[in-house]
């Protein structure tokens, strides 16, 4: 045989080898069913959550709609109840002065052998900031734009945070309150305090104190499966 | 020579053939394989379905409101009294999940109490005794075990409620309590319990620390209102 021919040989066992290859893959893709499911599972949640948002808006607005009837001679007396109500089951957004805390992860450079879970932030810390807050006369809390109710919980997962049972936030945390600016930036910021402890592992705690800030309504509605009134 | 030269073009005309397919080749498997790249891990797969499942049960709640806010706004078109009694109701319904009402249900009660004889451990007493720390990782618990309503010795946890170390004291709402320390958490009791018990968990963790902890279950936990007062000076109803 000549030259070229060899050459033909070769460069079809490459073309059969790549044919074959490229069949097997295309097979396992269609076979990874988990994939599809998980893409399936996607696209209906963000769906369920568009559907969700719209209806929160609804309520939101039938809510607003409530507060402009009049009821009468206890009328103003009892709409401040329900504002006072409403501020403590996290139903309606509300706005006022107070601080932003942002909280992330260490920048310090981790040495061969060391822990380098110490250095990252855990619930614990996320936990004990919102208690500072709360004990300094916080009204309204919130991170990443996720109210705080009575029954929030913080929970670490990996490297993120899960609150309000499925809302996943991952650093840096945003920690909004309602306050006096002063007194809860100082309940942070003083000697021995949590800012103190957690800029020790080198975690990186901002308060940012503001005329004006934000927080939100919970989102989702409220119900109590097991509770009651006893 | 003239041989050669047809020779070489039907060479070239198999081999640009053959470069061609090969080409196409390599795009197509180029694609494939970054679409499974691009592809969602398959371990995202139960997340995503719990995920599902708790907005489903957030769009339930929020229609099952909807109608009730609805109701309650027809009733209140009708006149005066009514329009008194449709935010009497409205009132008592947020008071609900404002912690402003008493709640009774199945749950768990837990007991924590400082270590006995608090100079066990060598020269610092108090050294081993219930924090504030200790308290909040346990209420953190049971919420993340999906405690819908908690108290600590009768006070009532808020969105707002401190647990603060005073001196041997803990504050919750501002009131002073002493131990022991009784938590009453209502949820799914089996679920409360274990979420405590679990190995390695506050149970094992606070145990080992010499302190007191129990838990119990129980069908009827009943958790008081809070009492105190409520001011907000701040905050501010942006739906206004």
């Amino acid at each position: 045989m000549k030259g070229y021919q060899w050459a033909l040989v070769f460069v079809g066992l490459v073309l059969g080898l790549m044919l074959a290859f490229q069949f097997r893959v295309t097979t396992e893709i269609k076979a990874a069913e988990p994939v599809q499911r998980a893409q399936i599972l996607t696209a209906e949640v963000s769906q369920l959550k568009e559907n969700r948002d719209a209806m929160q808006a609804q309520v939101d607005s039938l809510r607003s709609s409530l507060d402009l009837i009049s009821a009468g001679p206890r009328d103003a007396e009892l709409k401040e109840e329900l504002d006072r109500a409403r501020i403590l089951a996290g139903v309606t957004e509300l706005y006022g002065p107070g601080v932003e805390v942002t909280l992330n992860d260490s920048n310090i450079t981790i040495k061969p052998g060391e822990n380098p879970n110490l250095y990252v932030l855990h619930d614990e810390d996320v936990l004990r900031v919102l208690n500072e807050l709360r004990a300094a006369g916080a009204e309204a809390l919130s991170i990443n734009g996720q109210r705080i109710l009575a029954n929030t919980e913080l929970r670490c997962t990996g490297p993120t945070i899960v609150v309000n049972k499925n809302k996943r936030l991952a650093p840096p945390y945003v920690i909004t309150a309602i306050g006096n600016p002063d007194t809860l930036e100082s309940s942070l910021k003083m000697k021995g305090g949590v800012a103190e402890t957690l800029q020790f592992w080198g975690i990186q705690v901002v308060v940012k104190k503001a005329p004006q800030v934000t927080i939100p309504a919970y989102s989702g509605g409220l119900k109590y499966e097991y509770a009651i009134i006893g | 020579m003239k041989k050669t030269t047809k020779f070489n073009k039907s060479t070239y005309a198999s081999i640009t053939l053959v470069a061609l397919l090969t080409g196409m080749l390599m795009v197509f498997q180029f694609r494939a394989t970054s679409s499974i790249a691009r592809g969602i891990p398959t371990d995202r797969v139960q997340e995503l379905t719990i995920e599902k499942k708790q907005v489903e049960r957030d769009l339930a709640n929020l229609v099952e409101e909807a109608d009730d806010l609805a109701a309650k706004l027809e009733e209140a078109g009708k006149g005066r009294t009514e329009a008194a009694v449709v935010l009497e109701s409205e009132l008592t319904k947020v008071k609900l999940y404002a912690g402003l009402t008493q709640m009774v249900g199945p749950g768990v009660e837990v007991v924590l109490d400082n270590p006995p004889g608090a100079t066990g451990h060598g020269s610092s007493p108090g050294l081993f005794n219930v924090r504030d720390e200790d308290l909040l990782k346990v209420i953190n618990d049971l919420r993340g075990a999906g405690a819908e309503v908690i108290a600590v010795n009768d006070q009532r946890i808020l969105a707002t409620s401190e647990v603060r170390l005073a001196g041997n004291h803990i504050n919750i709402n501002l009131a002073r309590l002493s131990p022991p320390y009784k938590i009453h958490a209502i949820g799914n009791a089996g679920v409360l319990k274990s979420s405590l018990e679990i190995r390695g968990g506050l149970v094992e963790y606070l145990s080992a620390n010499g302190i007191i902890i129990n838990v119990q279950t129980s069908d009827s936990i009943i958790v008081p209102a809070y009492t105190g007062g409520l001011r907000f000076d701040y905050s501010k109803h942006a739906l206004r």
